[in-house]
């Protein structure tokens, strides 16, 4: 009884294909919005000059088996030793970024804005469709599920006998929410992704702490096994000339 | 590894002696965007286009899978069939991002059928 459920052309012209569309758009000028309000921030000049310190080292690290032994010592005793190196931190100095971060006003503020550009702009699209389109059989996906989906897809209809496969518009709305996600990063660019990604880390991690990827980068510089590839690369150059001369 | 190779003089084991990873960070991360991009492209086309052709069940999934490989195989021919001058491995442009497009898939896959077919 459920397989010949009919629904009318109506329901696909007024409520499938304008709920789409205006997801679409509310995920675009979301994105602007968020853009514009973002505060361009003077980023603070020490956290600056330990993540291009961080960079270097990173930058040695990769780079370690290129350049001779001796050179390799040095430089790394520039970065790690225990009394002036650079990516060394003393004990009790480090500063604590958490109360850092509080003692900042605009850093809260711009978190703050991030995150109401994310919820107002979904709650109003929840009400919006609750109000509208409440009860409808919008869709229907094309491959059958099993019972343990209808509360997912089917909410807002209240009906046990209707197949698992038709979608209430209510669900229908949570689909394109999560679904649509793939279309923004290609329409919008991949800044929107990032910015999503940021986004999480800021509310859950509350940022990074400089100083612990500090300590993280000296403890994998201290542990490179270096072993210099230019002999190695001698070789190879004599055996492409080889081949040449041949 | 290369111990026993020391005396070589032909170059026929120099891709042995030489296993050092040598490639740059950004170069390697903006190859996988690429890779991250044509999947979602794909798979959203791939999504229209099982829709509107109706097919439904297993078949629609099939659709998809046989578009990733189709994507993999494009991107493939796209790098020459040189992929070590792109990427570090064959699974790396054969599987990243993978199921990564499936939820955009099922979203337009759905869209597409419910307008085409199920009205």
């Amino acid at each position: 009884m459920a397989e010949d459920l009919v629904l009318d052309t109506a329901i696909r012209d007024w409520v499938l294909i304008p709920l789409s569309v205006v997801m679409v758009l509310i995920g675009v000028l979301r994105y602007f919005v968020s853009k514009l309000m973002r505060s361009a921030q003077i980023p603070d000049a020490k956290l600056v000059k330990e993540g291009q310190v961080i960079v270097r080292a990173r930058n040695l690290r990769a780079a370690a088996n290129f350049i001779p032994p001796k050179s390799f010592r040095a430089r790394r005793l520039y970065y790690s030793n225990e009394e002036n190196g650079l990516l060394y931190v003393p004990k009790g100095q480090a500063p604590n970024a958490q109360a850092q971060m509080f003692s900042d006003p605009n850093m809260a503020m711009d978190m703050m804005k991030k995150n109401l550009s994310m919820i107002i702009p979904q709650t109003l699209t929840f009400a919006w469709v609750n109000f509208f389109f409440s009860g409808f059989v919008a869709a229907k996906i094309p491959f059958p599920l099993t019972q343990r989906f209808r509360a997912m897809l089917q909410n807002g209809i209240d009906l046990s006998t209707v197949d698992v496969s038709y979608v209430s518009s209510r669900s229908w709305y949570f689909l394109n929410l999560f679904g649509l996600r793939g279309l923004f990063s290609i329409i919008l660019g991949e800044e929107n992704a990032t910015d999503d990604t940021q986004r999480m880390m800021q509310m859950t991690g509350f940022g990074f702490d400089p100083t612990k990827s500090l300590g993280a980068e000296k403890d994998g510089l201290d542990i490179v096994q270096h072993d210099w590839t230019m002999p190695k690369f001698e070789r190879r150059a004599e055996a492409v000339l080889r081949k040449l001369v041949r | 590894m290369a111990g026993h190779d020391e005396s070589e003089t032909s170059g026929r084991k120099e891709s042995e002696e030489i296993d050092v990873p040598i490639f740059s960070a950004e170069n390697m991360q903006s190859n996988m965007k690429v890779i991250y991009y044509s999947r979602t492209f794909m798979s959203i086309i791939g999504g229209v286009i099982a829709g509107i052709l109706g097919f439904t069940g297993l078949t629609g999934f099939v659709i998809y899978f046989l578009v990733m490989a189709i994507t993999s195989i494009g991107l493939i021919a796209k790098t020459g069939f040189s992929i070590h001058s792109y990427f570090i491995g064959w699974s790396q442009i054969i599987l990243d991002g993978f199921l990564g497009g499936l939820m955009s898939f099922v979203l337009f896959w759905t869209f597409a059928y419910d307008i085409v077919h199920i009205f």
